[in-house]
């Protein structure tokens, strides 16, 4: 009994992790309809910053989360405004697809070119002390990831219902061109969006960088399981991420002992198709909204 | 003396001194660019040294060694590499690879050419198994280091912890390329042989990020010594989650890779003290048990100006002053010289820098190569077995 609970807590804190990576690629998804194949790598980028500041100036890998999460949000605002953009009037919209999945690769070796193969260590600061939760042992990092993650939700949930800008960007991604005749900048939404997205990310990766060790190839993982999270929540549906990311933490960590480590992966996939075969909507997903197509 | 005959001199004595530069060429076939050129290149340097201490001794068969470097950046180049180093330049063989795939891409070229082919580093198994006539293979392989793991269990772990090895519940994970699966299937293999109670063999994908499943299934089985073939990544990962849940098997023996680097060691601090690792020879070795090693440094720093970057540049060095000094011994450059001269090679384990010896047994496979049992001790990897090669006592138990 102890064993199976401790096997549910470390699902649920894997799925938070999932979750932190998952929210800033629906986000991206729903409203700007680019698939980001490069997310991963926004991680990878995030990771290293975290730990070159933190040991750069000997401060808590946390706290580089002011730092870094802006970055990354630079760096999304300029992924949409110099990659996307100017493809967004291409005839057949995969090609934004295909950018982002060039983007990808010359991120991930950008990086093996200047960090080398080798593993990165960001300094752990005493998140990876653990709290017992009566017979269960969690680590304080990962913890806190979890509650970063249902922050980052509910935050992202009010931002978009309550404030004008929140407004504008659900308006855009409804129905792009009524947006434009209301009056809304919808290349700047996208923008905003991307960066946005990106800087979900980049928060992720100052709370992760101390639980991983940082390499070129840490986002390929990362981002594959992220997409079936993505998927099982309905695409571009931010609680659809959360909640997502929460079955896939738990499926992953109850097939890894009782199936077998080896095939925790085929378990997480198979049900990644088995949704896209039956429910292709996914848990939280509506209909989805193609308005973008029209100019 | 006219001008006429000045220049003919200078051209013939010219002449004269550059085809005793040039008499017998060997390729040196490694990924000098792309992904794998640093250890490539690394390996080359060792091949690049056993030369020069050679044609430095008056050459083989009273002619100098020249060295024909061939790029194999990938399969594809590898094959056209060795195309073009047997037609065009005229080697009398071809030594390599350190890449596995590499290798076995470019040995099927020689062999249709009839070149011999030695490889010095690559360690899949199927380099050897495929029975290729020409094909030789100087280093240890996943057998090696599977066969390995096993015996230092026999002969150092049981007895230390003071049980019968059958009594030891052992647990075998694995990174799942196939590097990870073949060492594991050795080592299932073999430590069935030797009547091991192995409960569980489980891969995993080397880019996971979560290994807390995997843990706790060998806590649950009651597993106490552990052996991880794996990279860096999944190393760090095991050693850390393995600590959070409380799990602390008697022993845990790393198959190379991850387990042999600094950095790792670096990453999980003080978890690493008294983890067990099979791999290459390094160089925190006895140097009585492998003489030649203290010189082989010396020339690397004059050479290069720096240390060794790993422990490939002396397997390579071995492997090419074997080969080389049995060709020697030998009689002519003929490709079935080469293969009866090499054959005839007889050196016995704790004569090379390297530690082992080499002979070539079935398959063309050095049956002496074997890989060093090391262990982390106060942050550094000093060799602990077997023990004509220990530098530090084997420390076990309490």
């Amino acid at each position: 009994m102890d064993t199976f609970l401790q096997i549910v807590a470390n699902g649920l804190m894997l799925g938070g992790l999932f979750a932190i990576v998952a929210v800033g690629l629906t986000l991206i998804f729903g409203i700007v309809k680019v698939i980001n194949f490069a997310h991963g790598e926004f991680l990878m980028v995030g990771m290293y910053l975290t730990f070159l500041l933190s040991t750069g100036m000997d401060v808590h890998p946390y706290l580089t989360a002011a730092a870094v999460a802006p970055a990354l949000f630079v760096l999304g605002a300029l992924t949409q405004r110099l990659l996307i953009q100017p493809l967004m009037s291409a005839r057949d919209e995969h090609v934004q697809i295909f950018a982002t999945v060039g983007l990808s690769t010359a991120l991930m070796n950008l990086a093996l070119l200047v960090f080398g193969a080798d593993i990165a260590n960001t300094p752990a600061h005493g998140v990876r002390s653990q709290v017992m939760l009566g017979e269960v042992r969690i680590l304080t990092g990962q913890l806190w990831v979890f509650g970063a993650a249902i922050l980052l939700v509910i935050g992202l949930q009010l931002f978009m219902k309550k404030t004008r800008t929140g407004r504008a960007i659900r308006a855009t991604a409804q129905n792009r061109a009524a947006a434009r005749l209301m009056g809304i900048n919808d290349k700047f939404i996208y923008i905003l969006t991307f960066g946005l997205g990106a800087a979900c990310v980049g928060l992720g990766s100052s709370l992760i960088a101390p639980l991983y060790p940082t390499s070129p190839t840490i986002g390929t993982y990362f981002v594959l399981i992220a997409f079936v999270c993505v998927v099982l929540g309905g695409l571009g549906s931010i609680p659809g991420a959360f909640f997502g990311a929460l079955v896939i933490g738990l499926v992953d960590a109850l097939s890894g002992f009782y199936i077998g480590s080896d095939l925790r992966e085929a378990v997480v996939f198979t049900i990644f198709l088995l949704i896209l075969i039956l429910k292709p909507s996914g848990l939280f997903g509506t209909r989805m909204n193609l308005s973008h197509v029209s100019p | 003396m006219t001008l006429k005959t000045l220049l003919t001199a200078t051209a013939v004595s010219a002449l004269v001194a550059g085809a005793a530069q040039a008499d017998v060429k060997f390729g040196a076939l490694y990924p000098f660019s792309g992904g794998l050129a640093l250890l490539g290149e690394e390996s080359f340097r060792g091949v690049e040294l056993a030369v020069d201490e050679i044609n430095a001794a008056g050459g083989i068969q009273g002619e100098q060694i020249e060295l024909v470097r061939g790029d194999a950046v990938d399969n594809n180049q590898a094959i056209g590499e060795a195309r073009r180093l047997i037609s065009r330049e005229d080697v009398k063989a071809i030594l390599g690879t350190y890449s596995s795939s590499r290798s076995i891409a470019a040995s099927q070229v020689a062999e249709l050419s009839g070149i011999p082919y030695f490889e010095l580093g690559a360690v899949a198994d199927e380099v050897t198994g495929r029975d290729l006539q020409y094909l030789f293979r100087t280093n240890p392989t996943a057998e090696t280091m599977g066969i390995m793991t096993i015996d230092m269990i026999l002969d150092e772990i049981a007895p230390g912890l003071g049980v019968e090895a059958s009594d030891l519940v052992i647990g075998v994970i694995h990174e799942d390329s196939a590097y990870g699966t073949s060492v594991a299937g050795h080592q299932e293999e073999y430590g069935a042989e030797k009547g091991l109670n192995i409960v569980t063999v489980q891969g995993y994908p080397s880019s996971t990020v979560d290994m807390s499943s995997l843990v706790l299934d060998l806590k649950d089985r009651g597993v106490n010594i552990v052996l991880q073939t794996s990279y860096q990544n999944d190393s760090v990962l095991f050693l850390n989650q393995s600590a959070e849940a409380g799990f602390e098997p008697d022993a845990i023996i790393g198959g190379g890779g991850g387990y042999s680097l600094t950095a790792t060691e670096e990453a999980v601090g003080a978890l690493m003290e008294g983890v067990l690792d099979v791999d290459f020879t390094q160089y925190a070795v006895n140097t009585e048990f492998t003489p030649g090693l203290e010189d082989f440094l010396v020339a690397y720093q004059n050479k290069y100006g720096e240390e060794p970057r790993s422990g490939h540049s002396l397997n390579n060095y071995v492997g090419a002053m074997a080969v080389l000094e049995g060709i020697g011994a030998g009689e002519g450059f003929e490709p079935d010289q080469i293969v009866a001269a090499v054959k005839a090679i007889d050196i016995p384990a704790g004569e090379t820098a390297a530690g082992y010896g080499v002979h070539f047994g079935d398959q063309n496979q050095n049956d002496r190569a074997m890989m060093m049992g090391m262990q982390w001790q106060g942050g550094k990897l000093v060799t602990v077995y077997p023990r004509d090669a220990a530098v530090a006592e084997f420390q076990i138990g309490d």
